[in-house]
């Protein structure tokens, strides 16, 4: 058997070695065509085909199965929801090209997402998930009992949904160009057509079974290509995670595929391993990764997560199963970057936009596999959408109709209303997607700031401060929210200290913000602890009793309880 | 509902026996994960120092692990296989503390 495989796997490396000759390195293997290509095009609908059918399969009749998947999610099925719901189109194909510009420095971005999990599970997951409920509005607004608490963390869920989608639609336009030939607009109406009729069909639960198909889909699509590059590059081709090591040192002395350079080149290329080779500074990489950090342990789409599982031990096992499967990806990337320093060491953007795309030709893989790749990256925004979407509609459909506007609505009125939201929401991504505003790039890119100035400190507290109440929480999430909005407006201006380089960089507002949110609810709410009325506090308390497990919680009043019935 | 007396939550002075332990593993948790996090980038800052064109030359990116570039290696796989470890131990470290008691 292993001497079949080897031979299998020598035959394979004499192929892709005869192919690589035919390419010389540089440039021209980093194009990628436009055109339809139909293998890859079948491929890819069979692949739309199979997620639509299965929203069909599970379709809900319930509103805890439209948001919350009835809450009966599996540790290895919620990991691999979390990690698709984490992995955009973005972080498949920008990952690698991020790492290829930015070299060193960019490797702040991996441990910034990664490392925010920890944060998450230590402080937020397990006690969320005792809450029970299905929103991370829900959760402010019932623990702080105040509905503009609710009603300002379900706003800032909304803008992030509708950005952050708006944004995946430029990698799905890209793919869908790629294979079908697809205009851009033709391609927001075939993708956003695909989430919207699963999601409408089957809410959290056909969701959440997407998602774990749709990780196995893109992971494996990204990984397979790996293996025959690095081989390529010369590595044995066992494990390229840990191969390319050779590569970038390599790199540093100047060893590319062309040969050795030398002079002013070899400083260029060996500049962006070092640390402050790309132009950072420790102030900068601090500033960024903690950004990242609270900004992943305060994004509501992956809060919401930990509500669908069984009970708490699943939501602390899934966060361990979600990280070690999205490290699958960024221990990954590196490797696509180092490989397109190999074979083009000073190239700019334009290669590094589409490092993960052209791989399979360049590995030598076939058109069957450029089609199963397509389908990867398009699995990784559409999964991201839906997510989003889902998180998003729960916060206009769950905390304001059924919890503000309408309390006494029934179950079944309620389900209509989340169907219809989350259709207005598709449908106002798909306006915005289709006429992107100018600012929409820049809320993208500030919205771990606004995630981790303005969520993460009112959750932490809300969880592990007792004393932190309303007033507090108000005066906190609204300085968060104002100074990441002037933060981001002084980027717009470009004004000097609000720049990349400045003292308070927007995208990393989060190292000086962030902590002052903390300090500002705990002073005010310190300073107002007078005027909470008791009634007030005891239902505060009762939601703290049951986040910690302590003895008297009580369930909430029977004609609420109906409207949340399972 | 009548009025109960107050609870009292804080991460820092916990007041049940349970509380207490969670909080235990939580900071025991954080600990590490701070070191990683900033610990790390800034060892390799300080060790950096000292490289007159100010990119950071050191020990760290002379030195060489599994083919790696020192520094390269801790970042981009030392720190982030420490997330997915200290993950693991934190479900450990709880699930001792449930067997507890």
């Amino acid at each position: 058997m292993r001497q079949g495989m080897a031979i299998l796997g020598l035959a394979l490396v004499a192929v892709v070695l005869g192919a690589g000759q035919l390419l010389a390195a540089g440039e021209e293997i980093y194009q990628i065509e436009q055109g339809f290509k139909p293998i890859p095009a079948i491929i890819m609908l069979a692949t739309m085909g199979v997620y639509i059918g299965v929203g069909f399969l599970s379709k809900v009749s319930s509103t805890s199965g439209y948001w919350v998947a009835g809450q009966g999610i599996g540790k290895y099925g919620n990991g691999a929801a979390i990690a698709s719901d984490w992995m955009s189109a973005a972080s498949f194909m920008g990952v690698a090209g991020l790492l290829y510009l930015k070299g060193w420095f960019g490797l702040g971005y991996i441990i910034g997402w990664t490392g925010g999990y920890v944060l998450l599970l230590v402080l937020l997951a397990a006690q969320i998930r005792r809450f029970g409920k299905y929103t991370i509005p829900e959760f402010l607004g019932d623990r702080y009992d105040c509905h503009s608490v609710r009603l300002i963390a379900a706003a800032v869920t909304v803008i992030i949904a509708i950005t952050y989608s708006t944004a995946q639609f430029k990698g799905i336009g890209l793919i869908c160009g790629w294979i079908f030939g697809m205009s851009y607009t033709s391609s927001v109406f075939f993708a956003a057509g695909v989430v919207c009729a699963y999601m409408l069909i089957s809410g959290m639960t056909g969701v959440t079974r997407n998602q774990q198909i749709q990780y196995v889909v893109l992971i494996s699509a990204f990984l397979i290509p790996l293996w025959f590059l690095v081989k390529k590059a010369g590595g044995a081709g066992i494990l390229p995670q840990l191969e390319y090591g050779k590569i970038i040192s390599g790199l540093m002395e100047g060893k590319v595929a062309s040969g050795l350079l030398t002079g002013e080149e070899l400083a260029a290329a060996s500049k962006i391993y070092l640390p402050w080779g790309t132009g950072g500074n420790i102030y900068q990489f601090v500033a960024l990764v903690f950004t990242l950090m609270v900004g992943t342990a305060g994004l509501p789409h992956i809060m919401i997560r930990f509500y669908t599982v069984k009970n708490e031990d699943v939501a602390r096992k899934s966060v361990l199963w979600g990280l070690f499967f999205i490290g699958l990806l960024y221990w990954s990337s590196p490797v696509y970057a180092a490989m397109g320093k190999f074979w083009n060491p000073l190239g700019g953007k334009e290669v590094a936009d589409v490092i993960i795309l052209s791989a399979p030709e360049l590995a030598g893989l076939g058109q069957a596999f450029l089609g199963y790749l397509a389908a990867g990256a398009l699995a990784a925004g559409i999964s991201t959408v839906a997510g989003l979407l889902i998180a998003g509609a729960s916060a206009v459909a769950h905390d304001w109709y059924a919890t503000i506007f309408r309390p006494d609505s029934t179950d079944r009125q309620q389900l209509f209303v989340g169907r219809i939201f989350t259709a207005v929401l598709c449908g106002i991504v798909v306006i915005t997607a289709l006429n992107p505003p100018a600012l929409i790039a820049q809320i993208v890119a500030m919205a771990f700031a606004i995630a981790g100035n303005t969520i993460f400190p009112a959750c932490v507290l809300g969880v592990w401060y007792s004393k932190a109440n309303k007033y507090g929480a108000l005066a906190g999430m609204v300085f968060g929210l104002s100074m990441s909005l002037i933060a981001m407006g002084g980027w717009m201006l470009k004004s000097p200290f609000f720049s990349d380089s400045g003292i308070m960089p927007a995208t990393s507002s989060a190292l000086i913000v962030c902590p002052l949110a903390f300090l500002i609810n705990i002073l005010v709410s310190n300073i107002t602890a007078h005027k909470i009325s008791d009634e007030s506090a005891d239902r505060s308390d009762n939601i703290l009793r049951r986040l910690h497990n302590l003895p008297g919680a009580v369930t909430e009043a029977p004609n609420k309880k109906s409207a949340f019935g399972h | 509902m009548a009025t109960r007396e107050r609870i009292e939550v804080n991460f820092f002075t916990p007041s049940t026996p349970n509380m207490r332990a969670e909080t235990r593993i939580a900071k025991i948790i954080l600990t590490i994960w701070l070191g990683l996090s900033f610990g790390l980038p800034l060892l390799i800052w300080a060790a950096g120092l000292g490289d007159p064109s100010g990119l950071g030359r050191s020990f760290f990116t002379e030195s060489r692990f599994l083919g790696f570039p020192l520094h390269y290696w801790l970042i981009a796989q030392g720190c982030t296989i420490g997330y997915v470890l200290l993950c693991k131990l934190y479900c450990v470290l709880w699930d001792q503390k449930v067997k507890k008691r």
